[in-house]
């Protein structure tokens, strides 16, 4: 099973993931690049909205490679992401055959006989025909191999990550009635998101490479949203970017992310605006800022943010 | 170069990584990938793999820091030490005459704070003031002074680091161990010879020897600087939290009314560190518990194997039942730095015991929890014990006033945790009360600080009270906490 090189060396591989429009940290393109070449799953640590989902999506883009994703809420089980037998399919089955049945049986002397025989069919409703793949199987299954995404695993429940333990080491899931399923093609790329809303176990971190994704400095917050909204105007770019990681700096209930910049970004475009100024800030607030609290404090200390925000764009 | 790594990993398992030796693997191969050419490539490789955590991450980032400084630091001295450089450094010669005097035979264990004691002759004759004109040099002829006249960098760090190899400096404990390692180390880079020569020299009546004698004199300086700072780097690498590991064993283990002001701090870590690991495993316990309502859809679904002959059932989860503990604090003197702790312990454990209601007297009772809920954990504690600690101790008027406060809460779920030493004052015990508590809730649990032969002495009226309570506990240090909370958090 040979995994796909993805690059030569971190650089390409962060000027390939830049061509994709993900502007990344040296940090990022290692931890991809140190994934790919050991085969290891990347678990990505990080406030939300800085780019963990989309490091995932990008890869795939870039690999051309399909995504499979998986999504993890409370309650999520085997059934779900992996596999499920297809009872329906297999009801009919039986009712359909059951001529075939009774031929296969017709002669055979008490139960033990029929027995006997029906074993000789083995387990034919317990094959893949009738298994419903999901996600984890998908991807064990997918022929030229993907990208797979286990989003937000930490919102699963502490079962659920053993579920995943054998997957993430050896690449291949333990079906009961089948048997071992392995990768057909290794997953070149298996990416697992967490929010950290809770602590996660030691064998999952074990078996991963971690990433933690923080909030970028300005210089490179300024070459995402460049590449992100390429037709903002630079002086724009520049004391909008200031202002957001002022924001930063604040205490506040949810900071703004990157994709609220990007967001805020694109507003501002929209709105045809050159500059920052107070009122226009007053406007699009709720676009960064989700919370009301947060908002009412920063409304406070407006004039003076946008001073800074403006006077910092201006520094070479 | 393997080696190297390998002593990186044990000096992040020495600052509190946990790095499984399947992680060590990984490194050895990620670092095969990337080579150690790369500074920056390297660490960001290796955050990676080793640390786990945002906390261990910055940990990790200060480690490495650390333990590859080694290069920079020789590169940025060799220009301080090509100029011609003050000679003010009487500590370090003060130094260099101990260990002069140490390597003449007077081995004294490590201490070099008589080092800059008395000058001794052979440094009274080193000390010659004459000006020498520059000029050539002689030939040094011992193999330190030789490398030292060469002044190649990277071969004395090399030397160094062998040196300190054979010294065992990884095995540095104490800060005063520093002297003695500073000292070995310098022996095994062969100081002995190096100091004979600087003595003849000096002595000689050549002036390129004599001009020799103090060049090496003052190079000898330098490296004894350098070697100093590279014990002192090994130092925190491996001894600063073998050595904060010691006090923090002691302190689990030490009378928790003996604890001293200064080691709250470290206490109040430890305390978060034991919730931490009984949040854990409580929470991965809880799940056996799960009982609910059943769940119809994914019943019959499961079922439908069976031909709809439901023998499977499945259930919806539901939230486990937390333990509702009420903690019943003496503040008085004499207890109020167990309560202390114990008030901490409980509340770190909000994430697993989200019901706790407490309650403060020495003689009037009242209740905290609103406090705890509204401040941070220290202030709060400072708080309550500022405002319930005066007064003379009185149980029983205490246990009248919860009677009155908070009789109707107490169910058949209710934990009831009392701290306190049952001495009364020779008061009303009023232990009817603790029965009406002892047949209304599940447990009630007694804490008493004092060692148990001084229970039923002088004014202590454990005898009375113990008759009603499911459980009587000796608890004076955290171990003891930790061993009755998390009893708690298992019987629930």
């Amino acid at each position: 099973m040979p995994v796909k090189n993805i690059a030569a060396s971190v650089e390409s591989l962060q000027q390939s993931l830049e061509s994709h429009q993900y502007i990344c940290s040296k940090q990022i393109a290692t931890a991809v690049y140190i994934a790919n070449q050991l085969e290891k799953p990347v678990l990505i640590e990080g406030p939300p909205g800085v780019g963990k989902t989309e490091l995932a999506k990008t890869t795939a883009e870039m690999l051309d490679l399909p995504l499979i994703r998986l999504q993890c809420y409370e309650g999520l089980d085997d059934a779900k992401a992996i596999y499920e037998w297809k009872y329906g399919k297999q009801l009919l089955y039986t009712q359909v055959l059951k001529q075939a049945l009774e031929e296969v049986l017709s002669g055979a002397k008490g139960l033990a006989e029929s027995v006997r025989r029906l074993h000789e069919f083995g387990d034919i409703f317990f094959s893949e025909e009738f298994l419903e793949p999901r996600p984890l199987l998908k991807a064990l299954n997918a022929e030229n191999g993907c990208v797979l995404l286990i989003d937000e695993v930490d919102k699963a429940d502490h079962e659920f990550e053993s579920l995943l333990l054998e997957l993430l080491s050896d690449y291949q899931i333990s079906i009961p009635e089948i048997g071992t399923v392995k990768a057909k093609t290794k997953p070149p790329m298996v990416f697992l998101t967490s929010n950290n809303t809770r602590e996660l176990s030691d064998a999952l971190k074990r078996r991963c490479l971690h990433l933690y994704i923080p909030f970028p400095d300005s210089a490179l917050e300024r070459r995402i949203v460049h590449a992100r909204v390429p037709e903002i105007p630079p002086v724009l770019e520049r004391q909008l970017v200031a202002f957001i990681q002022a924001l930063r700096e604040l205490d506040l209930k949810k900071l703004p992310a990157i994709s609220e910049t990007i967001d805020w970004a694109r507003t501002l475009m929209l709105l045809h605006s050159e500059q920052l100024d107070p009122e226009l800030i007053k406007d699009t607030l709720n676009v960064i800022l989700k919370f009301q609290e947060d908002i009412e404090n920063v409304e406070l200390e407006l004039s003076t943010l946008t001073q800074t925000a403006i006077r910092e764009a201006e520094r070479p | 170069m393997d080696q190297t790594l390998s002593k990186f990993i044990g000096a992040l398992r020495n600052a509190d990584i946990r790095v499984s030796t399947a992680e060590t693997l990984d490194a050895f191969r990620a670092v095969e990938l990337v080579g150690y050419e790369d500074r920056t490539l390297l660490k960001n490789t290796l955050s990676l793999v080793l640390p786990k955590t945002w906390d261990e991450k910055d940990t990790f980032s200060e480690c490495f820091d650390r333990f590859f400084s080694f290069e920079e630091i020789g590169s940025s001295d060799s220009s301080s030490n090509s100029g011609e450089s003050n000679p003010e450094h009487g500590h370090s010669q003060g130094n260099a005459q101990e260990s002069e005097e140490n390597s003449a035979g007077t081995q004294g264990e490590g201490n070099q704070s008589g080092g800059s004691g008395g000058q001794g002759s052979a440094e009274g004759q080193l000390e010659d003031h004459e000006h020498l004109p520059p000029g050539s040099l002689a030939d040094a002829s011992s193999a330190l002074g030789q490398l030292l006249m060469r002044n190649d960098r990277s071969e004395l760090t090399v030397q160094m680091a062998q040196a300190g190899e054979a010294a065992e400096v990884e095995k540095i404990v104490v800060f005063t161990q520093k002297g003695l390692f500073t000292r070995r180390i310098m022996e095994n880079m062969g100081l002995g010879d190096l100091v004979h020569e600087i003595i003849d020299k000096g002595q000689s009546s050549q002036l390129p020897d004599r001009r020799l004698s103090r060049e090496l004199k003052h190079r000898q300086e330098i490296l004894r600087e350098q070697v100093r700072d590279y014990v002192e780097r090994q130092f925190l690498l491996h001894a600063d939290h073998t050595g904060m590991r010691l006090r923090e064993e002691l302190l689990r283990k030490v009378k928790l009314s003996n604890v001293e002001h200064r080691n709250f701090r470290v206490i109040q870590e430890i305390v978060t560190r034991m919730a931490k690991r009984l949040i854990t495993l409580h929470s991965r316990r809880k799940r056996v518990f799960k009982r609910g309502q059943l769940n119809v859809p994914r019943t019959l679904r499961h079922n439908m194997s069976y031909e709809g002959a439901i023998f499977d059932l499945q259930w919806k989860s539901t939230k486990v039942d937390r333990p509702r503990v009420f903690a019943i604090c003496d503040v008085s003197g004499s207890v109020a730095n167990y309560s202390r702790f114990m008030l901490m312990f409980l509340y770190s454990l909000e994430e697993v015991m989200s019901k706790v209601r407490s309650f403060a007297f020495s003689s009037d009772l009242g209740e905290v929890s609103e406090t705890f809920s509204r401040y941070p954990l220290d202030e709060a504690i400072s708080k309550t014990l500022h405002h319930y600690s005066t007064g003379s101790t009185d149980y029983g008027q205490a246990f009248k006033d919860f009677k009155k406060i908070c009789m109707d809460d107490v169910n058949n779920r209710s934990t009831i945790i009392i701290l306190g030493d049952a001495r009364n004052n020779y008061g009303e015990a009023h232990a009817e009360i603790l029965k009406e508590l002892y047949d209304k809730s599940k447990r009630v649990i007694w804490l008493n600080p004092e060692s148990r032969n001084t229970w039923n002495t002088g004014d202590a009226e454990m005898r009375k009270y113990s008759p009603y309570c499911h459980q009587v506990e000796e608890c004076n240090s955290l171990m003891h906490l930790e061993r009755v909370v998390g009893g708690l958090l298992y019987t629930v």
